[in-house]
């Protein structure tokens, strides 16, 4: 595209295009064929993994501080990680760990808005302010041009939606969710290729009588954004009635050697439905691994009164080093390791001080009502998160954090860091894209950040 | 959009690319070159000062930070020369300064080349450093506006003009400022802007304008399109809405499509005052009727009922936030929407309603409209939300920086929210409920940048010096509603067009500015002195505009007017809103919708908040807001995949067309020959009789044969059953139905 088409895009925000403008840039545009654009995973951890007791360990620690885990080697020599991911620490080399990540909120609301949509607002609020990176990337990918690919292009597998949504991009770009758990029998996905056949028929012969009896065609304006509709209309028709959609999300067509490596559960089984889409065309993944698997309070939020941290940590890790790793393998195995970028984090990390109070329930991981034991609060100052594929350089650490764990001493990496990194790995200039928020005022998707430069692949 | 080209090309330029190699302005040979008359617009045109370059909110870029478009000269000169360690500039050696050196790339600059070195601004930058990097002096002639030429023109689609764009100074002098110059058409689909100031027109015809801006000065040519085909065959006017609209139409050449027929007429107004569509009574009855004046009839009706209450009030609470974020907003949200609703049913008068609002005191149980201060809290919150609201003035922009483009400095921001700031709240027995009441003392605010006091001005309007005991929200109050007011009216007129009509006459509807002019400015000063002779009667805006002949075109382009999306030449049509299209879908199948603590069979249309919209998928899904903004856009009209898929394949739309004693079921079972039964669903949905096709092949498909899994035909009953629900399925996806048009 011109120069020109690309500075009415960044300096008038993109939601504020007309629709024929966007037109005339399209037009401007080859299309690229689907195989060549890049997609992401992202695997979020909500409630935030305790970076001390896995990426980040600190064993020569005073007893306040340190957990029970001991560390083990990795297959890079000088990384070690603790024993709860003896899976990960065999494949090292194939991911990179940012120890230095940071961001300013320490609630679950604004610290998810924090590193999903890079509102700095350190307050808890209901509802976001900004769109998330999911739905701006999935809004700037659309206007790439018309996608051929019937599948939705931003997908979640039991998304993160709690305290993250498109804001003012509109529900149009929420993610096409897939609630329900991927391990059952007999999973299915709501909207996508008709088990039934009769149902399919049935469907078709619907569409096809609403196309005989529809004669308003000509008052609309095919260029305009009706023209849209019949897009979107067409592409229903194919999601809910072509096969092979369906085949995307059938996790029966994985052999069994693969579906046991990831774990018969549901983490496994959502982070393999995850690659599974990736490989048919979908560009923007997440999948949150959340709900029994995590223990008595279905998240990672590990403080004292919701579970005993350590026996919650030996609860889900087997579970969570067994579907990341599975993941991370997977990737490079098949050769997605350039295009897709494969990012595993919380909205921060855990406190490194111990901290002991009684439980306000039993259940998995956590003793009856009234029993005292650890855990650890948030800690948005400083925590790890990983990342893979992508075509970056793994098997490296970057950033550090000081003896306790508690702040950043090296490398400090914000939200706008993260955020920008995953845009480069997009192809979107976090530094130059604004979009009009509903007062019209053109706003940054990325406030001050720079992609991380050691995370920066070479993207296809 | 290439991802790629977009990569590389952004590392290569930062905002604005703009080598500027062309001859510009110098300053007088003999004169030294002022920063303030000669630099800082150098550094706009190149773009340093762009919003994503240096003057970024925050730090600029690293460390380097500019005013926005170079507003404060005063800051972006200590910047320049104090800063930096003395190394920006650097006068024995001017062309090794960093500035220099960055602008032109000669050292790694992460904006690229910003001055060509062989350019007048880069010999000009250079003297202003050798001769010691003047400020300028108090003495200096101070820019006082900017003039563009031509002010207004008439261009061909697909040609092009050059603007002229003059700078006139204190001491009466000009100078040609067209290189210098910033420029951008307001609807980028009709017309392109190049940097020198050349409009290309595209092919779309209507009205453009094109905003000028240099130095914190603005200024607008616009430009009229013309399609330049013969009209004539004019409908009759009605009103001076159709005078105006047809005058431009004429003017353009842009033939209007004819006035439409009654079922399309009945549908459209229904749907646009009453967000219902007709009843299949109403609609015979009104198709029956031989009086000449049954639309006007038609109009008074809806206008007069419940009807049309529940769906302004729908609209008016999402954008005045009644919003639930706490179970126990529930009494609040409630009590507000009452208020709006009753508000609208009594007419109360428009300026009257306003003043209640802004200047509510009380509590919620003596006087619902303080529920709006609960939502809105923080004095420049309440300001902000007013002005965008009621004046359709977006004054977010210049809480940190004059307003790019507009005369609206960060004095008009806190002068304006000085009105705000003697609201005080005392705790009810209520929880979570205030009382508002007036806090006595002198009304003002601190200007968050020069850190002095301000007191409460009204746009454009002289400081007023308040008493201590009176409510500073009345005298603003009184400002707005004043009959001159030159927002209030324009505002209201101008959301209400866009209501009927899909587009404003200035669009987006609340972002009314000299720079953003009206497509046709007659017609926006017309209807605005409409209301106002009206006293601010809504009903008479809505009771205007439905009865031109302009709103009841037909939405059939004509072999001329397909690609007008500005004059009104045809109807435009819209999707249904989401309520409206849930209630159309439940009064075609014979469904209603269940929503928690309401009474069965309560509308989507008359929900009190926003509360509902997380127990129907459908709601969220065609884009019911949230209240959360002030504005309307918060509405998602847009489609999705989403709400194919949900119309096609949702549980909820399934339910309705399958569901025991549903439309599908009463037709199968009625003794009515089938041709009249698909009469009836016709009417319904569409408020119009089937056409002899239409009966033969949904008649055909309803009285098909239909099998079971196995291939064996089912029971004759059970398979005309579904043939109904196929029909209802099909008729609920065709654009006629979806649409209103």
């Amino acid at each position: 595209m011109s120069r020109r088409g690309f500075m009415q895009i960044g300096l008038t925000g993109m939601a504020s295009l007309s629709w024929p403008g966007l037109l005339r840039l399209r037009a401007e545009n080859a299309l690229k064929p689907n195989s060549e654009k890049t997609a992401i995973i992202m695997v979020w951890l909500n409630g935030g993994l305790s970076h001390v007791d896995s990426y980040d360990p600190k064993p020569d620690i005073g007893s306040e501080y340190r957990g029970p885990f001991k560390t083990i080697e990795t297959n890079v020599p000088g990384t070690r990680l603790t024993e709860l991911m003896p899976m990960q620490a065999r494949i090292a080399d194939k991911f990179t760990i940012l120890r230095s990540m940071y961001q300013k909120a320490g609630g679950h609301p604004a610290g998810s808005m924090q590193l999903l949509s890079g509102d700095p607002d350190e307050r808890d609020k209901p509802k976001p302010k900004l769109p998330d990176w999911m739905s701006v990337a999935h809004y700037l990918r659309s206007k790439d041009g018309k996608r051929t690919n019937p599948l939705p292009n931003y997908i979640g597998v039991n998304p993160p939606l709690e305290y993250n949504g498109p804001a003012y991009l509109g529900e149009s770009y929420a993610p096409f969710s897939v609630n329900d758990d991927p391990s059952r029998p007999n999973f299915e996905v709501p909207n996508v290729g008709l088990a039934d056949v009769s149902e399919s028929r049935r469907l078709s012969d619907r569409v096809a009588l609403r196309k005989s009896l529809d004669k308003m065609e000509r008052a609309f304006d095919k260029e305009g954004e009706l023209g849209a509709l019949d897009d979107f209309e067409a592409q229903a028709v194919t999601l809910l009635t072509n096969p092979q959609t369906r085949d995307a999300f059938d996790l029966s067509k994985e052999d069994a050697v693969t579906r046991d490596r990831y774990g018969r559960n549901r983490w496994g089984q959502q982070l393999l439905l995850a690659r599974r889409l990736v490989e048919s065309g979908v560009e923007i993944v997440t999948s949150a691994l959340n709900g029994p698997l995590c223990s008595r309070t279905n998240n990672w939020d590990d403080h004292s009164v919701n579970c005993h941290i350590f026996d919650a940590l030996r609860f889900r890790m087997g579970y969570y080093d067994q579907a990341v790793s599975a993941l991370i393998e997977d990737i490079y195995a098949r050769g997605l390791d350039k295009r897709v970028l494969v990012v595993v984090t919380g909205e921060f990390g855990r406190s490194p001080k111990i901290e002991f109070g009684r439980s306000t329930g039993g259940g998995d991981a956590s003793g009856p009502t009234g029993t005292l034991q650890p855990g650890r609060d948030h800690w948005p100052r400083a925590f790890s998160n990983i990342w893979a594929g992508g075509g970056i350089q793994t098997g490296g650490v970057i950033g550090s954090t000081d003896k306790r764990g508690e702040d950043v001493t090296e490398r400090p990496c914000g939200p706008d860091d993260f955020l920008a990194t995953i845009y480069h790995h997009l192809g979107i200039d976090a530094s130059k894209v604004t979009i009009n928020d509903f007062n019209g005022r053109p706003t940054a998707i990325v406030n001050n950040g720079k992609p991380i430069a050691e995370l920066m692949g070479k993207a296809v | 959009m290439s991802i790629q080209m977009r990569r590389a090309l952004s590392t290569a330029v930062c905002g604005v690319a703009f080598l500027w190699a062309s001859a510009g302005q110098a300053a007088e040979p003999g004169s030294p070159v002022s920063f303030v008359n000669d630099i800082s617009p150098i550094l706009t045109k190149a773009g340093c000062n762009s919003g994503s370059c240096h003057a970024k909110a925050g730090s600029g870029q690293r460390g380097f930070k500019l005013s926005l478009l170079g507003f404060e000269p005063q800051e972006d000169y200590e910047h320049i020369v104090k800063e930096g360690r003395g190394r920006r500039v650097f006068p024995a050696a001017p062309e090794e300064s960093l500035l220099v050196l960055k602008a032109a790339n000669t050292v790694p600059h992460g904006g690229g080349m910003r001055l060509d070195p062989q350019s007048e601004g880069y010999r000009q930058l250079v003297r202003w450093i050798a001769e010691g990097m003047a400020f300028g002096k108090d003495s200096d002639p101070k820019l006082t506006s900017i003039d563009v030429e031509p002010k207004r023109m008439t261009l061909p689609v697909h040609s092009s003009q050059q603007l002229k764009v003059t700078a006139h100074y204190s001491d009466n002098s000009t100078r040609d400022v067209t290189p210098l110059a910033l420029y951008e058409p307001n609807d980028k689909s009709m017309a392109e802007t190049d940097e020198a100031g050349l409009v290309r027109t595209l092919d779309i015809p209507g009205n453009v304008a094109v905003m000028v801006r240099y130095q914190g000065k603005v200024s607008v040519s616009s430009a009229s399109i013309p399609l330049g085909a013969t009209v004539e065959n004019l409908p009759p006017s009605k009103n001076f809405i159709d005078d105006l609209i047809f005058a431009n139409l004429k003017r353009i050449g842009v033939p209007p499509s004819p006035v439409c027929d009654d079922s399309t007429f009945l549908r459209r107004v229904s749907l646009d005052i009453a967000g219902r569509l007709p009843t299949l009574e109403e609609t015979k009855a009104f198709l029956a009727s031989p009086s000449p004046d049954k639309r006007d009839q038609a109009i008074e009706s809806l206008l007069s009922s419940s009807d049309y209450a529940d769906f302004f009030a729908n609209k008016w609470t999402a954008i005045l936030k009644n919003k639930r974020d706490e179970a126990s907003d529930i009494t609040a949200n409630f009590a507000f929407h009452s208020w709006v609703r009753d508000s609208l049913l009594a007419n109360k008068p428009y300026d009257e309603m306003v003043r209640q609002l802004l200047a509510a005191t009380g509590t919620i149980v003596d006087n619902p409209a303080v529920a709006w201060y609960k939502r809105v809290k923080e004095p420049n919150q309440q300001m902000e939300d007013v002005a965008q609201l009621f004046l359709g003035v977006r004054m977010q922009c210049a809480q940190c920086h004059h307003h790019p483009f507009e005369r609206w400095s960060q004095w008009d921001y806190y002068s304006l929210t000085a009105f705000f700031t003697q609201v005080g709240r005392k705790p009810t027995s209520t929880a979570g409920e205030d009382l508002i009441f007036h806090k006595r003392g002198i009304a003002q605010t601190e200007n968050k940048k020069t850190r002095l006091p301000v007191k409460p001005a009204a746009l454009g309007t002289p400081t007023l010096e308040i008493p201590p005991d009176d409510d500073p929200r009345l005298r603003l109050a009184d400002w707005m509603s004043d009959k001159t007011n030159p927002f209030l009216a324009k505002s209201l007129v101008n959301r209400y067009w866009k209501h009927f009509f899909k587009r404003g006459l200035i669009e987006p509807e609340d972002d009314i500015r000299d720079t953003n002019p009206p497509t046709n400015p007659e017609l926006l000063d017309a209807l605005a002195r409409d209301f106002t002779e009206h006293n601010f009667d809504l009903k008479s805006v809505i009771r205007v505009i439905t009865q031109s002949h302009t709103y009841q075109l037909s939405a059939m382009p004509n072999e001329h007017n397909a690609v007008d999306r500005q004059n009104f030449s045809h109807y435009y049509p819209r999707r249904m809103q989401a309520e409206v299209l849930l209630d159309a879908v439940n009064q075609l199948t014979g469904a209603s919708s269940d929503f928690g603590d309401l009474p069965p069979g309560t509308r989507a249309i008359s929900l009190p908040d926003n509360s509902y919209n997380r127990s129907s998928p459908f709601l969220k899904v065609f884009g019911r807001p949230e209240s959360s903004s002030v504005c309307e856009c918060e509405r998602v009209q847009a489609s999705s995949l989403a709400q194919s898929l949900h119309l096609m394949n949702a549980a909820d739309v399934k339910a309705k067309l399958t569901m025991g004693n549903g439309v599908a079921e009463s037709l199968t079972k009625s003794e009515l020959p089938e041709p009249e039964k698909l009469q009836q669903l016709y009417l319904t949905a569409f408020s119009r009789a089937p056409t002899a096709e239409e009966l033969q092949v949904a008649g055909d498909s309803v009285l098909k044969v239909r099998t079971n899994a196995q291939g064996q035909p089912l029971d004759p009953q059970q398979s005309k059953r579904m043939g109904y629900e196929d029909l209802l399925w099909a008729l609920i996806n065709t654009k006629e139905f979806l649409f209103n048009h």
